[in-house]
């Protein structure tokens, strides 16, 4: 399940990529001890939203579990939709991965109430979360940035609140000023007045927490009234919705982070790249290969649930992933008693455009900088 | 920057926003002081003018940011634009009001209205199929330039913004004022029948106002796309939103209402954002029209024409 329509479509598009690419393979070889996958794609973004929509997302989960040959859930791209599907795949038992959801409560024990009514965890990510994301980046802020002033945005969503929260208490704690905090509706054209308001109060930086509706309208206008401050942002402006949508000069020096290590300049995947840009006619991202990551971890669920002699029903999977210890392209993957990835890496970016290839090149048209400081 | 600046700035700002949104109030308070009727298909008249502007820029052959032109050949290509807009989202209004509208005229309640949120998802739905999901890069042959006063800036953008819509509205006023056609058209606000008694056609001075007000709300989308150079199939609903905030702040059916209206939301928009915050904006902006309407509640300037008794 993933935003297909709307503003993260771009992002949304090389990930669901990603689930297909590694379940068509696996299908070709003969599929899962006998099985074969058929993938069913439920679209969560909707018009009206012009991006993802939790109560889309909460709509397709109920239908999906209402299909007893369901057996697991690839997806979803956002926070804000998984918010909404943890708490009914929880009453059905059925597990999902996400290859790109990050924020923190939804695996929080704390909250487990809320996010998994019946206690086992439910939500699987090959991402690690805005827990390690958002203060990481506060530390890149601080260590190597030497940011010692910054404003801080966010677009309202589950997910943009949270990481710009979790930065926020980092970077306080650091000992960086916070000049201000404000919140952007998403559906608003004009961003002139916050970012007029934050030019004057003059801080070191700026920081974005949110996907790519509100941050390519922000790059723009950001470009125009504070050309020189610079800015950052997660992983919602990271990949090609935030590129495409920008475009530069606007995204120019944009900082981004990831929330997985960078693999796809990886000569180790040469071969999954060249793969995917034939089917696909497009470059991975990162997230493309959590993504084919994600799916290659719920059909060894399936096979070692088959092997094990178990009946493949949803809740005998879900164990079988929560058992995970699968070596993969981002290494080996395995989970927490929560769902969360063990693996903390989170990857810094800035784009800087290179004219020798095309302007939406997601590998070429941003430098890596490095794992962000953990600490 | 300094305060001083930083008010300038955001006054320049709030009144690029208050333009804007005065040019889209405009079709809005027109229709429904002749027909009593809130055109909600006005939010994607508007978003379908950004379109249609877009796609003549395109054939003639602009793309991306890279073209940009001064002087003449860009006074004649933005007027050229601009007039071929206004012509063709003005006939989109006239076929909305014919195949939409006409039959349900006279049909009390809120059939129509209803009708008309119909017909702005049908637009919103065709451009988001024709044209896609994602937000399009406005292929912008301004040049950018700019001008700094004190720390505030003040750029091309701008007066253009302004100079169209002030244009546009001294237009419509002389037109309602002067001309006979728009005599008829405050006659038939004032009185329906009474018009038609006196041989007005009504049903033409209905076409020409959606003609006009249609016309207004594409040229507002074209606007928009220049400004902030981008479009996408949902900037509809918060601009109409606020336009028709706007439209009843000033009185509904009462054209300087309008342009006083969308003037002053665009103002509240900016300076509360600067001096309380962006996430309270809309808080402010209909706490506002809600104490406008408990004092006034035919809005700042009223009903201009007498409502039919």
């Amino acid at each position: 399940m993933l935003p297909l329509t709307g503003a993260d479509a771009e992002d949304a598009t090389l990930i669901k990529n990603g689930f297909m690419m590694a379940i068509d393979q696996q299908n070709a070889k003969g599929g899962v001890a006998g099985y074969k996958i058929e993938p069913v794609t439920y679209d969560s973004g909707t018009a009206t939203a012009g991006q993802y929509d939790p109560a889309q997302a909460a709509t397709n989960t109920k239908k999906l579990i209402a299909d007893p040959a369901v057996v697991a859930s690839l997806g979803p791209e956002m926070s804000g939709e998984g918010k909404a599907m943890s708490p009914i795949l929880s009453e059905a038992d059925m597990a999902t991965i996400t290859p790109t959801s990050t924020n923190p409560d939804i695996t929080d024990p704390k909250m487990a109430a809320q996010f998994r009514p019946k206690g086992k965890a439910i939500y699987f990510r090959t991402v690690t979360t805005d827990a390690f994301q958002g203060p990481n980046m506060a530390n890149f802020y601080a260590q190597v940035l030497k940011v010692k002033s910054v404003y801080v945005l966010d677009d309202s969503g589950a997910y943009g609140v949270g990481i710009a929260d979790s930065f926020q208490k980092r970077a306080e704690a650091l000992g960086i000023k916070i000049m201000g905090r404000d919140q952007l509706n998403p559906k608003e054209a004009d961003y002139t007045t916050i970012l007029t308001k934050i030019k004057s109060l003059k801080p070191d930086a700026l920081y974005y927490g949110g996907v790519a509706q509100a941050g390519v309208k922000l790059a723009k206008q950001a470009y125009d009234i504070i050309p020189t401050m610079p800015n950052g942002g997660g992983d919602g402006v990271q990949g090609g919705s935030f590129l495409k949508g920008g475009g530069f000069p606007a995204v120019e020096a944009w900082y981004s982070t990831n929330a997985g290590p960078h693999m796809v300049e990886d000569p180790k995947l040469a071969d999954f790249i060249k793969e995917y840009t034939s089917r696909y006619k497009t470059n991975p991202s990162d997230y493309s290969v959590t993504a084919y990551n994600a799916a290659l971890v719920v059909m060894d669920a399936v096979k070692r649930v088959a092997e094990g002699g178990k009946e493949m029903t949803r809740s005998n999977v879900r164990d079988a992933i929560q058992a995970t210890s699968l070596p993969t392209l981002q290494g080996t993957v395995a989970f927490d008693e929560n769902g969360d990835i063990k693996d903390r890496t989170v990857s810094v970016f800035q784009y800087k455009k290179d004219p020798k290839f095309p302007d939406d090149d997601i590998i070429h048209q941003q430098k890596y900088i490095g794992a962000a400081p953990q600490s | 920057m300094s305060l001083g600046d930083v008010l300038l700035q955001q006054v320049i700002n709030g009144l690029s926003l208050g333009a804007m949104y005065a040019l889209l109030a405009l079709g809005f308070t027109m229709v429904y002081g002749i027909i009593e009727l809130i055109n909600f298909a006005h939010f994607n008249i508007f978003m379908v003018g950004s379109f249609i502007a877009l796609w003549v820029l395109q054939s003639l052959g602009f793309n991306g940011q890279s073209t940009v032109l001064t002087g003449f050949p860009l006074v004649g290509i933005l007027l050229g634009v601009l007039l071929v807009t206004m012509l063709l989202t003005g006939l989109l209004g006239v076929a909305i009001e014919r195949i939409a509208l006409r039959p349900l005229r006279g049909v009390p309640g809120t059939a129509p209205m209803i009708t008309t949120i119909g017909v702005s998802y049908i637009l919103f739905n065709l451009v988001l199929l024709s044209a896609g999901a994602d937000s399009k890069n406005y292929s912008n042959p301004m040049p950018n330039v700019r001008w700094e006063i004190g720390d505030a800036t003040l750029r091309l953008r701008e007066l253009l913004l302004w100079g169209i819509s002030l244009l546009l509205m001294v237009g419509l006023h002389f037109f309602v004022r002067r001309t006979k056609l728009g005599k008829a058209m405050q006659a038939t606000a004032q009185d329906q029948e009474a018009a038609r008694m006196v041989g007005v056609d009504v049903d033409r001075i209905v076409v020409t106002t959606f003609f006009l007000g249609s016309a207004l709300a594409g040229a507002a989308g074209f606007i928009f796309g220049l400004y902030y150079n981008y479009t996408s199939f949902i900037i509809g609903y918060n601009a109409g939103l606020r336009a028709f905030t706007a439209a009843v702040l000033g009185g509904i059916g009462n054209i300087p209402g309008a342009m006083l209206g969308g003037l002053l939301i665009g103002l509240i928009e900016s300076l509360g954002g600067q001096l309380i915050a962006v996430r309270w904006t809309e808080v402010i902006v209909f706490a506002i029209l809600i104490l406008v309407l408990v004092f006034r509640p035919t809005g700042l300037l009223g009903r201009a024409a007498p409502t039919r008794s």
